[in-house]
């Protein structure tokens, strides 16, 4: 009987960066599709080299598959098309001189028809609410716009599987919370790398604690960002959440 | 921080920010080699080819203010330029305007004519960059056939200059706030090449982090994007009509003037 893949499976993924110093240790995941899933951490547990990881942009030892694909140059196109990365700073994202440009520039590369490529840049604006901004150049967009217009990028290529690096910074509460309910709508499985336990807690339903590029606990969100003691010896905070 | 972008009024609505970017251009450049081509004693009749770019920039409603602090924004080098004809060319002429006339020197007569060929091509530049959106004369340049790699440095130029600026504003407060007193001239220098570093650096970053978003959506090297525009009836009459003020000017007003 054929087996159902996962969204993301890494085995015994071990990387360091190129000056030796090792930032991924012994890392093994799985995550099913359609889950919503918290990395979190102190700032340099790894993170954000293990989202890069996902995507092919950091290469390592052990095994990493994407949607039942084995991450190497040669499915490399096939995963970008299956999984979104969204970085952690928007002006990195949108680089194009209109947003229209910015979320149609994906859906062009995966070859799509110019009435596709529209139809799914007028669907994408639309879902994150900015329907009305396709002309606007990036920089004239405020950091809740920009941080959105930056998801409607990923969502225009219609990834089964999203990750996003602390898509909550700089965020002032009424962007975070928009944020958080367009996150909350998304079908896809996402992976959300933050330090925010509040955040992390009102949107993930299972979290993995990560430090010093080890897993350190893996499990229900609700049960792993309650451990005070836990959260505490990895200078964290429990999140004041309404599980 | 809200910065002075050079397509500020772009973004408005009117018949001629509604032209197709490509016949903006052509006709700003043949505009501006016009009138560059205009011999030196033909101030007067610069003045009247001036009347074209004002009165796009009229219709166009872009206030005139806007329009001349770009100028003098721009103004030092050729005001530099300019002054100093004068200096080394002081064969006289005679001057003549309307009824009245003098004895001046070559030299002035070319420091005016510098100045007024600049303000002209300058308003009618202006012109161009205030009724068209950057984006859109990016996408005409590379209709025009504007090599693909100097129109997408051109766009990253243009949506990361401001990003740049921020960062350079941040890190000179962040030294402002430090600075309690002062520290002398080699101190100072060593402090800006540090600045400059930082900012090399973090620039390095941003280009690292751009290239992991382009590749992450899928670019192989091949720049693809959707072009909107298209050259319309009004686009033909505004080539037109620029075609008959330009060489009516030239064949008809500028012998009777000269």
């Amino acid at each position: 009987m054929k087996t159902m893949s996962k969204a993301i499976e890494i085995e015994n993924f071990t990387y360091r960066y190129p000056d030796g110093t090792p930032a991924l240790s012994d890392i093994s995941l799985s995550v099913e599709h359609g889950r919503k899933l918290a990395l979190i951490g102190p700032n340099g547990a790894g993170k954000s080299t293990l989202l890069l990881v996902m995507a092919g942009f950091a290469r390592g030892t052990g095994k990493v598959l994407v949607d039942g694909l084995e991450v190497n140059s040669k499915n490399l196109k096939k995963i970008r098309t299956r999984l979104g990365c969204c970085l952690e700073n928007p002006d990195d994202q949108l680089f194009m001189p209109t947003l229209f440009d910015d979320v149609a520039f994906g859906p062009l590369n995966m070859g799509l028809e110019p009435e596709q490529v529209k139809s799914r840049v007028a669907e994408a604006l639309a879902t994150v609410g900015l329907a009305k901004m396709a002309d606007k150049a990036p920089h004239h967009l405020s950091a809740g716009q920009k941080r959105a217009a930056a998801i409607a990028t990923i969502l225009a290529m219609s990834p089964r599987i999203i990750t996003l690096d602390e898509p909550d910074g700089s965020l002032d509460p009424r962007n975070r919370n928009n944020l958080m309910k367009l996150l909350r709508s998304l079908p896809q499985t996402l992976i959300i790398a933050t330090c925010n336990m509040n955040f992390a807690a009102a949107l993930a339903d299972r979290a993995v604690l990560l430090d010093k590029g080890r897993i350190i606990a893996d499990g229900e969100a609700k049960t792993i960002m309650s451990d005070a003691k836990l959260m505490a010896e990895h200078g964290l905070e429990v999140a004041q959440m309404k599980l | 921080m809200h910065h002075a972008h050079i397509d500020k009024f772009a973004y408005q609505d009117s018949t001629i920010h509604r032209l197709d970017s490509r016949v903006k251009f052509l006709v700003v450049l043949v505009f501006t080699a016009v009138v560059i081509s205009l011999p030196r004693s033909s101030l007067s009749i610069l003045a009247c080819y001036a009347i074209g770019p004002f009165a796009v920039l009229v219709w166009a409603g872009i206030p005139l203010k806007f329009v001349f602090k770009q100028i003098l924004l721009v103004s030092p080098f050729v005001i530099v330029l300019a002054l100093s004809c004068p200096l080394y060319d002081r064969t006289p002429v005679a001057v003549s305007f309307g009824p009245f006339s003098w004895q001046s020197s070559l030299g002035w007569l070319r420091c005016f004519v510098i100045l007024g060929k600049f303000i002209v091509t300058m308003l009618a530049l202006i012109g161009l960059v205030s009724t068209t959106r950057f984006s859109d004369l990016l996408a005409g340049l590379q209709k025009l056939g504007m090599p693909r790699l100097l129109v997408i440095q051109l766009g990253f130029l243009y949506r990361y200059i401001f990003v740049l600026i921020d960062r350079a504003h941040h890190i000179m407060r962040a030294r402002a706030g430090r600075k309690l007193r002062n520290l002398g001239f080699k101190t100072e220098l060593r402090t800006a090449a540090s600045m400059l570093g930082s900012l090399f650096i973090r620039s390095i970053d941003t280009a690292e982090h751009i290239s992991i978003a382009m590749q992450a959506r899928g670019f192989d090297g091949n720049w693809r994007t959707l072009s909107k525009l298209k050259v319309r009836r009004c686009d033909l009459f505004f080539a037109l009509t620029a075609a008959v003020f330009m060489s009516g000017l030239y064949f008809f007003v500028k012998p009777i003037l000269q």
